[in-house]
């Protein structure tokens, strides 16, 4: 890949062994300024590693990580990023108003206090102690740390789990808000309708390696057509050879095709198991399309 | 280029929050705090029925440095290994506050802690008629505080290293040893040999005896190079301190 001029963030060819084990392999990824980038894929492709790698809680055993052309593990390289963290915990025994006041401290232009919480929707937390904070509201401060200091990167992991509908549009606002200010968005999310809602591109990743990396838009395409899901005792590799069908597998009980040719596919089926059950057709939704990417993805390997 | 500079008065604003949160959470501070005093009372003044003012003022020296240990190990050295545990440390990580700033944050509050702890000593130790000029009671009261550095900055670097269960028992073992070997409780000159000879490597045995020379009891070798093992031992905790931060896991 290219480095990017507006890059803010790059990892260069970085592997990185966990336990023993390759978690990333000569991974290359440039975050850009004004842009929301989503990393996507299953538990352990890498995600959570690549995010400590760029923030400098680990280190790259071969490659580089920069963080505005400095090394992460410095102090200096972070002192324009907001991280999210999806499990740190929060000092139990300082308020809520102390600790953004104490973290906005650490940033040269922080937003005042009193606005930070109000966009984090917090004023009227701001002198509850943190001990004393529901999970959602924990999140909710977590992100008014990530926030607080205006960052030009901010690095959101996981950041609407355990948050309720309302808090989580509230923080879909911001990030817009502060993308279209110029800031770079990076952000891990098992929600792909937050992926689709939020992201201008999307990186998938499976077994620490980038599988995919477009626009949302670009990957729905890229799944074509329709799905169709379905009970059936056909096996997948009959289905797979019907007119139309690109892919098909097993998902849980049901037979999952992709297809640019729906009602083609559909008429064969009903042919060749009259005893289906339980049919569905929809347009490839993104969710379709990571899928299919990592189903691809998985016959590559195997 | 871009501004990379962090803001001035991290360090201040970081030392007073500690402060702050260490105050509110005295289930931590109170025993540290009040045990050295109990037993100063309790093994100086109690059972030595009239104690001798000379005698009150010579374990004083002992017992000051064995009440910045405590707070030095236990709230601010093995406690960040429950911090960790927590998340806590890894909010400060990816923050752009430096570490150094954690660090100081934690000898500050510990060095307050400290100066409780040495404050109830003292006012035992008037009470029973020790006798020191200002200018004693004034450097004494100077090498007990600065004696929380080298403490609290190996309790840090053990605190990085262990979980928070095996860094409070490690932080024990070590109270002990650093108390007895280092002849706070009984002085050096009246222990084993061997005892003296494993003393001599530890920061407590040195700290130990400058505070004697301070209140003119009985010492054992030179005050210049106790002092000088003093710095060199506290330059090895910072070291230990500053790769535990940079190695602990998450």
């Amino acid at each position: 890949m290219m480095q990017d001029l507006a890059a803010v963030a790059t990892l260069t060819a970085v592997s990185k062994r966990l336990g023993g084990k390759p978690v990333l392999d000569r991974l290359n990824l440039a975050i850009g300024a004004g842009e929301v980038t989503a990393l996507l894929g299953p538990n352990g492709a890498g995600k959570t590693t690549s995010v400590s790698l760029l923030t400098g809680r680990l280190r790259a055993d071969t490659g580089e990580a920069r963080l505005f052309g400095l090394d992460p593990a410095r102090p200096a390289a972070r002192a324009r990023m907001g991280v999210m963290l999806q499990a740190a915990g929060l000092p139990d025994v300082m308020t809520v108003a102390e600790l953004v006041t104490l973290q906005s401290g650490y940033y040269r232009d922080a937003r005042p206090v009193p606005e930070t919480l109000a966009v984090a929707g917090l004023s009227d937390l701001a002198q509850r102690r943190c001990g004393a904070l529901s999970g959602g509201q924990a999140r909710r401060v977590h992100y008014a740390l990530a926030l607080c200091g205006r960052p030009d990167l901010l690095v959101l992991d996981e950041p609407t789990a355990a948050m309720d509908r309302a808090s989580a549009r509230g923080l879909w606002a911001t990030v817009r808000e502060a993308a279209a200010d110029g800031a770079a968005v990076l952000m891990t999310t098992h929600d792909l309708a937050e992926a689709d809602a939020l992201a201008d591109r999307v990186v998938v990743m499976d077994a620490g390696r980038i599988v995919a990396d477009d626009t949302p838009a670009a990957l729905r395409a890229r799944a074509g057509g329709s799905v169709i899901r379905c009970r059936t005792i056909l096996p997948p590799s009959r289905a797979a050879i019907l007119p139309g069908v690109r892919e098909a597998c097993v998902d849980g009980a049901e037979l999952r095709l992709v297809t640019a040719d729906a009602v083609a596919t559909v008429r064969t089926l009903l042919d060749a198991d009259p005893a289906l059950t339980d049919l569905r057709v929809h347009d490839a939704s993104l969710e379709d399309a990571i899928a299919s990417l990592l189903a691809a993805d998985e016959r590559i390997a195997a | 280029m871009i501004a990379h500079a962090l803001p001035s008065g991290i360090w201040r604003r970081e030392c007073l929050a500690e402060i702050r949160r260490s105050w509110r959470l005295p289930q931590f501070l109170v025993p540290t705090v009040l045990t050295p005093a109990a037993f100063y009372g309790l093994f100086t003044l109690a059972i030595d029925k009239a104690p001798s003012p000379d005698a009150a003022a010579a374990s004083l020296a002992g017992y000051g440095v064995f009440a910045a240990i405590g707070p030095a190990l236990f709230g601010f050295g093995a406690g960040v290994a429950m911090e960790r545990e927590q998340g806590l440390i890894e909010l400060k990580r990816v923050s752009p506050m430096p570490a150094s700033a954690y660090v100081a944050a934690k000898l500050a509050a510990a060095t307050v802690a400290t100066a409780a702890a040495i404050g109830l000593i003292y006012l035992l130790a008037i009470v029973a008629g020790a006798a020191l000029s200002p200018e004693q009671w004034m450097a004494l009261a100077l090498l007990h505080l600065a004696s929380t550095i080298p403490f609290a900055l190996i309790g840090i670097g053990v605190g990085m290293r262990m979980s928070g269960k095996g860094a409070v028992a490690t932080a024990n073992a070590l109270f002990l040893g650093f108390a007895v070997l280092g002849g706070l409780w009984i002085p050096s000159a009246m222990l084993p040999g061997w005892m003296r000879g494993v003393g001599e490597f530890l920061p407590s045995y040195h700290l130990g005896q400058l505070a004697r020379a301070i209140v003119g009891t009985d010492t054992i070798g030179s005050m210049t190079v106790h002092g000088a093992l003093v710095l060199a031992m506290t330059g090895l905790a910072s070291v230990w301190a500053w790769t535990g931060w940079r190695r602990s896991p998450a």
